[in-house]
């Protein structure tokens, strides 16, 4: 375990950067779900991180990122659900075909 | 409520009854107007009895309430002041119903009532044959609640909600025979008029309004000249207020330059011209200026402007009445003559003589629109002078009596014209006014001439009447004669009962007390009346000049016997052509107005339209198309693909976090 807090934010930056990237540029709606976790998993580790190094926040980190857990787990769910829902109604997994909002 | 009868100091509420009887002479013909126009038309033939019945009540009212004011002086000096409820209460902006009594408010009733009255009664025979008969006898009854709630009224607003009421009902009855295209355009031009002049009317009420705060006439009378002596205002200011009053009565008695709505009103039935536009409402503005005396005693200034309106009027339509072939628009110019001769009198500061000559002219002119109106009843509705002629012995009531209305307004004594035209003209020479005063000589040649001219044409020389027409020419009912001989009566009397003797006859003893104090301000000569000297030469001088206009009307037109001299009329029409068609054509006025008013005038609107279509309505309707174009071009941005949006948000978010680094920096 490194004893810099500046490792763990990078390597943070680097998965939350990824996951932006796979989110804007990824056209599979279930793509961009794994995207979406990897930005939370990325957050989640930025809040351990601080949890374990500031003192002010200690023991704190550790149940904000269950929270975080919980809510992308119940995120997940109901995302999965739509994109599922869509499919079948388009039968494309892809979303730049689901162009209907504009209307 | 007895505010202003301590503040008049001689002013009294009156018992009931004459608050009763005051309110009277208004509940009444209202309550005729409302009944004929519910039930008149069932009434049928019968529709004008209640009109008529109602009138007849009015007038002995009318006419006790003048005893008590006038011979008893019930009401002392300062006259009859109740309040009957307050009609507006807005903060510092209170207004009353209140009526006032005075001795100018009871003259004017006698002309009022009485003309009133004998023109509800000759409209009978008039009316008899007309199918909307029940309609007009309900608008007269309105007419004569208007005209007495405009002399009965104590305060400005009241007199100005009169004011308009009178012009609605003139408008109304110029109007009568609404399918006639001319009588329709007749009655809007008389309203449109009179708006202008309604205009200035309102402005000076308001003026009064914020200047002393009150609009009852005993507290502005007292408190305007107060605030002028002590500085709270300015001179020009009081001539202002007194301008605006007047510019609302240049309109109402057609003055120059808003007189050419009158000459037009005749289209209405002539029982209409004789009382509205001859006898009552027109002398309104006449009306106007002398109750609001103690203001324009106030501002000389505006005195000379008046004067200078009413002589130029004067003579301005006597100079058209001299051709005019229709017989009531020789005596609607007449009118305006006779108008201007008050206002020109009021401008000099001769304020009874002028209401004199208004009393003396209601009468006589009543007298003559109603004898037209039974001579074209005769001729079976011919206006044109051109083709009557002859009348003398088919109509001897009817010549008889426009025989007297005639010698009265030329002037001839002792007819009631002389004393009071030459009352007037005396009193203008004296207060400082010679100009005035020769120039209302000269106009009183011309107006002896034209009306024997009118004689003639009508009465005498040779018939031009249709010769179907000829032999069914038969003299009016009595119900219309009958009205001719009750105002020849005072036509010849009235004059020497209210002005013998000259200058301190009756008629100054009873206004006396109404023109005291705005003859003191004006500082007016009194001199004794000197048969043998000033006043003897100029009485010689205008009697001589209207027995000049006379004869030569006699000489050129016929006279009884005289045969009319047509070659001589018509040497001279050519020798004088252009005066002629001045003349003729009214001085061109209706044809300035047209191209003031509506060519220039709407040269001008086009322009203002072309401003509001492409500037005003221009701004908006750019708004609303640089909102939706831009609308338009902000919808390529909403792709509706959810990735577009996500860059969005990231970018956002990145821009976000930037700015944090450099701010914190």
């Amino acid at each position: 375990m490194s004893q810099s807090l500046d490792a763990y934010l990078i390597l943070s930056g680097l998965l939350f950067a990824i996951g932006t990237f796979g989110f804007l540029a990824k056209r599979n709606a279930i793509a961009m779900l794994m995207s979406i976790e990897l930005m939370l998993n990325a957050v989640n580790l930025a809040i351990v991180a601080f949890g374990a190094f500031v003192p002010a926040l200690a023991g704190q980190g550790a149940v904000i990122a269950l929270f975080v857990m919980a809510v992308a787990a119940a995120e997940a769910t109901v995302g999965l659900a739509i994109v599922i829902a869509i499919y079948r109604n388009r039968r494309t997994p892809l979303v730049d075909e689901y162009a209907s909002m504009r209307e | 409520m007895p505010l202003f009868a301590e503040a008049s100091g001689t002013g009294t509420t009156g018992t009931q009854l004459d608050q009763m009887m005051v309110l009277a002479l208004l509940v009444l013909p209202l309550i005729g107007f409302a009944l004929t126009a519910l039930v008149g038309r069932r009434l049928g033939g019968k529709s004008w009895i209640v009109a008529v019945a109602v009138m007849v009540v009015t007038w002995i009212i009318a006419m006790a309430l003048v005893y008590q004011t006038l011979i008893v002086g019930a009401f002392g000096e300062g006259g009859l002041h109740f309040e009957l409820y307050r009609w507006i209460e807005a903060g510092d902006f209170r207004v009353d119903v209140d009526f006032g009594v005075d001795a100018l408010t009871a003259v004017m009733l006698i002309v009022v009532t009485t003309v009133g009255m004998l023109v509800h009664v000759y409209s009978i025979g008039y009316m008899a044959h007309d199918p909307g008969r029940w309609r007009f006898f309900a608008y007269l009854n309105f007419f004569m609640f208007s005209m007495l709630l405009l002399v009965l009224a104590d305060n400005f607003l009241l007199l100005f909600a009169a004011w308009e009421l009178v012009g609605l009902s003139s408008y109304l009855l110029i109007g009568f025979w609404y399918r006639r295209r001319s009588a329709a355009l007749a009655a809007k031009k008389a309203f449109i008029v009179n708006r202008v002049g309604d205009l200035g009317f309102a402005l000076g009420i308001m003026a009064i309004w914020t200047t002393v705060g009150t609009l009852n006439y005993t507290e502005v009378f007292q408190l305007l000249p107060e605030a002028l002596a002590s500085g709270a205002i300015e001179p020009w200011m009081m001539i202002g207020i007194c301008l605006l009053l007047f510019a609302g009565a240049v309109g109402k008695s057609a003055q120059f330059p808003l007189h050419v709505w009158l000459p037009d009103a005749m289209e209405g039935p002539t029982p209409v011209s004789a009382l509205i536009h001859a006898a009552t409402m027109v002398n309104a503005g006449v009306y106007l200026v002398a109750r609001a005396n103690p203001l324009f005693a106030q501002a000389p200034e505006a005195l000379v402007v008046v004067a200078a309106v009413g002589i130029f009027t004067c003579l301005m339509a006597a100079t058209i009445a001299l051709t005019q072939t229709d017989i009531k628009r020789v005596l609607a110019y007449s009118t305006l003559s006779q108008l201007g001769y008050m206002f020109a009198a009021l401008g000099t500061g001769a304020f009874i003589p002028a209401i004199f000559h208004l009393v003396t002219h209601g009468f006589f002119k009543g007298l003559l629109f109603l004898g037209s109106g039974s001579v074209i009843h005769a001729v079976h509705e011919e206006q044109d002078m051109d083709r009557m002629g002859g009348l003398r012995r088919k109509i001897r009531v009817t010549h008889i009596t426009m025989l007297v209305g005639s010698l009265a307004i030329a002037g001839i004594p002792p007819l009631a014209g002389f004393w009071s035209k030459d009352e007037l003209l005396a009193e203008s020479f004296k207060f400082g006014f010679p100009w005035v005063w020769a120039i209302g000589v000269g106009v009183s040649l011309l107006t002896a001439f034209y009306m024997f001219r009118l004689m003639g044409k009508t009465f005498y020389g040779p018939s031009n009447v249709d010769p179907h027409v000829e032999p069914k020419i038969h003299e009016s009912p009595p119900s219309m004669t009958g009205p001719l001989i009750l105002l020849a009566i005072p036509s010849i009397f009235i004059g020497i009962l209210l002005g013998f003797p000259p200058e301190s006859g009756p008629i100054h003893t009873l206004l006396e007390p109404v023109f005291h104090g705005a003859e003191e301000t004006l500082a007016l000569p009194h001199e004794p009346y000197t048969v043998f000297g000033l006043d003897g030469i100029l009485l010689g001088v205008s009697v001589a000049v209207a027995v000049i206009g006379m004869v030569a009307g006699w000489r050129l037109f016929g006279f009884f016997r005289l045969a009319p001299r047509t070659q001589t009329v018509r040497t001279l029409t050519d020798r004088l052509r252009m005066p002629y068609r001045v003349s003729k054509n009214k001085w061109y006025f209706d044809e300035l107005n047209d191209l003031l008013f509506v060519r220039i005038g709407g040269l001008v609107a086009r322009g203002l339209w072309w401003f509001d279509v492409h500037v005003i309505d221009g701004a908006v309707n750019g708004v609303a198309a640089a909102t939706q174009s831009s609308g338009r071009g902000l919808r390529h941005i909403q792709t509706g693909r959810v990735q577009n949006y996500a860059l969005g948000i990231a970018g956002g978010l990145l821009l976000m976090a930037i700015g944090y680094l450099v701010v914190a920096r």
